[in-house]
């Protein structure tokens, strides 16, 4: 018990010594060091640049069109907010909505209506990846030459109308010429891919969009 | 007497041309005017033997301009990985940043610039994620705000939609995070949480109520640096609903997705 505790005593004693003792001995060693192997070289301080990023990109549509499978086609409001990760790839956040028109089936056989009019108004929402594919110029007459690019996209979201939520794919694909460094003119065209079970049985829907977006960089 | 300038196809071009001139205020890289460059652009040399200007920010452009070694050039901003450029002549256009590899500023210290990269990740406190997954059967998106308190605590707020054939949910949750070994290539996290599950039935025909839970979440995930500031993520959650009805339910949830650290 005793030789214990005496153990217990030397070492933290010897701790304490080490403690007290290393940092200056350590400083000793460096400035004798010092004489012997300075290295005479001044160290580089390589400083970051200050400089604004202008990755993100928020679009509007300016006007759009939207094909619901067997509900006619309407006009699309909506917008996007993509955020350029590489000058390969840009992801991007979109809404949209529009109303559905009368089905065939309600126009045909007269009777009542499907749908309320509530009911009828459209919304979705996703979330794509896209692939810049063939950057380049595009030449409008012998005076101008516009940067611009092709790029195909896809992804995820979802479409809801009639009281139902539906989960999504969309794939599509879009032009992109910028008349300034900050400004693009967008044409986009997707598919909004989706089961829905509103006339008794389960059916997978393409529902066609396109529209044209002026997206603002910043 | 059919002079090519009264052409009626010349003459139609050039009203196009006027209208289009209306319409794009101003066209980028075409007008090369000789004014000032911008006073407030950060002024660097370049140090390599030349550097390659290109219309516009992608390898696509045409390279319409070189700035030579020793001569100035202005930042003026930065969109994935290049920059736009000014030069003593106000020539601007855009060059690769790994070009810009040996700029210096006036006083000749080396300049660099940043780009996001691993140490972004390991540094960053807050983390936005989106994943795509399987909520027992449905379809499921979600998306969380994460905020890391220390390297291996981090807390999270996470919102999902799962959309499936037979009922509809969303999730709200607040969850803390474990990660034992952060340094690890692939980094293994625990996650306990709490929150609400909101599931509405699907039924077309007969009118139904919403379901409100409170739920206990446990989960395992692995965590992976991918590229610059994006990490990949896969987790397993489990749900258990505190139900009003007879039995509690449990829920397991399978996703993948990814996470940008801001």
């Amino acid at each position: 018990m005793e030789t214990g505790l005496r153990r217990l005593s030397v070492i933290a004693a010897a701790y304490l010594a080490a403690q007290v003792a290393g940092p200056a001995s350590a400083q000793q060693d460096t400035t004798v060091l010092d004489d012997i192997v300075s290295p005479g070289l001044e160290r580089r301080e390589i400083r970051e640049a200050d400089i604004d990023s202008e990755n993100f990109e928020v679009t509007a549509f300016l006007g759009g069109i939207m094909n619901v499978e067997d509900f006619g086609s309407n006009a699309v409001y909506g917008g996007a907010l993509a955020y350029h990760i590489s000058e390969d790839f840009f992801m991007e956040a979109g809404y949209g909505q529009t109303e559905l028109g009368e089905s065939s089936f309600e126009r045909l056989s007269g009777a009542a209506p499907l749908l309320t009019d509530e009911e009828r108004e459209l919304s979705y929402y996703n979330l794509s990846l896209a692939w810049n594919l063939f950057p380049g110029e595009y030449f409008a007459f012998d005076d101008w030459a516009l940067n611009g690019g092709f790029y195909l996209v896809g992804g995820i979201g979802n479409t809801s109308f009639a009281d139902e939520d539906h989960f999504t794919y969309n794939i599509g694909a879009g032009i992109r010429v910028l008349p300034t460094d900050w400004l693009s003119l967008r044409l986009d065209v997707r598919d909004h891919i989706f089961e829905h079970e509103l006339f008794g049985e389960a059916q997978v829907t393409n529902n066609l969009s396109a529209q044209l977006g002026l997206s603002v960089y910043f | 007497m059919d002079s090519p300038l009264y052409h009626p196809d010349f003459l139609a071009r050039r009203l196009l041309l006027a209208l289009v001139c209306t319409l794009l205020p101003a066209i980028g890289h075409a007008s090369g005017a000789p004014t000032a460059p911008p006073a407030d652009a950060e002024q660097v040399f370049v140090e390599s033997p030349y550097v390659n200007i290109y219309t516009g920010p992608g390898r696509g452009y045409p390279i319409f301009h070189v700035a030579e070694h020793g001569e100035p050039l202005w930042l003026l901003k930065r969109r994935t990985d290049w920059v736009k450029v000014a030069t003593r002549k106000n020539i601007r256009g855009w060059t690769r940043i790994a070009d810009l590899a040996e700029i210096r500023d006036a006083g000749g210290e080396p300049v660099r610039i940043p780009l996001p990269d691993y140490s972004d990740y390991r540094s960053q406190r807050f983390n936005l994620g989106f994943t795509y997954g399987d909520f027992e059967g449905a379809n499921a998106m979600g998306v969380s705000l994460g905020y890391r308190f220390t390297a291996n605590l981090s807390g999270e707020l996470r919102a999902t939609q799962a959309v499936g054939e037979f009922s509809d949910s969303q999730t709200y949750q607040v969850a803390v995070l474990h990660q034992p070994f952060p340094q690890w290539r692939v980094s293994p996290y625990f996650m306990l949480g709490t929150g609400i599950n909101i599931t509405s039935p699907n039924a077309t025909i007969v009118a139904t109520e919403d379901r409100q839970d409170t739920a206990m979440l446990t989960g395992f995930g692995l965590r992976t640096h991918l590229s610059r500031q994006f990490a990949l993520r896969a987790e397993v959650a489990n749900h258990y609903l505190l139900t009003s009805r007879e039995s509690n339910q449990e829920i397991y949830e399978w996703k993948l997705g990814f996470d940008v650290f801001l």
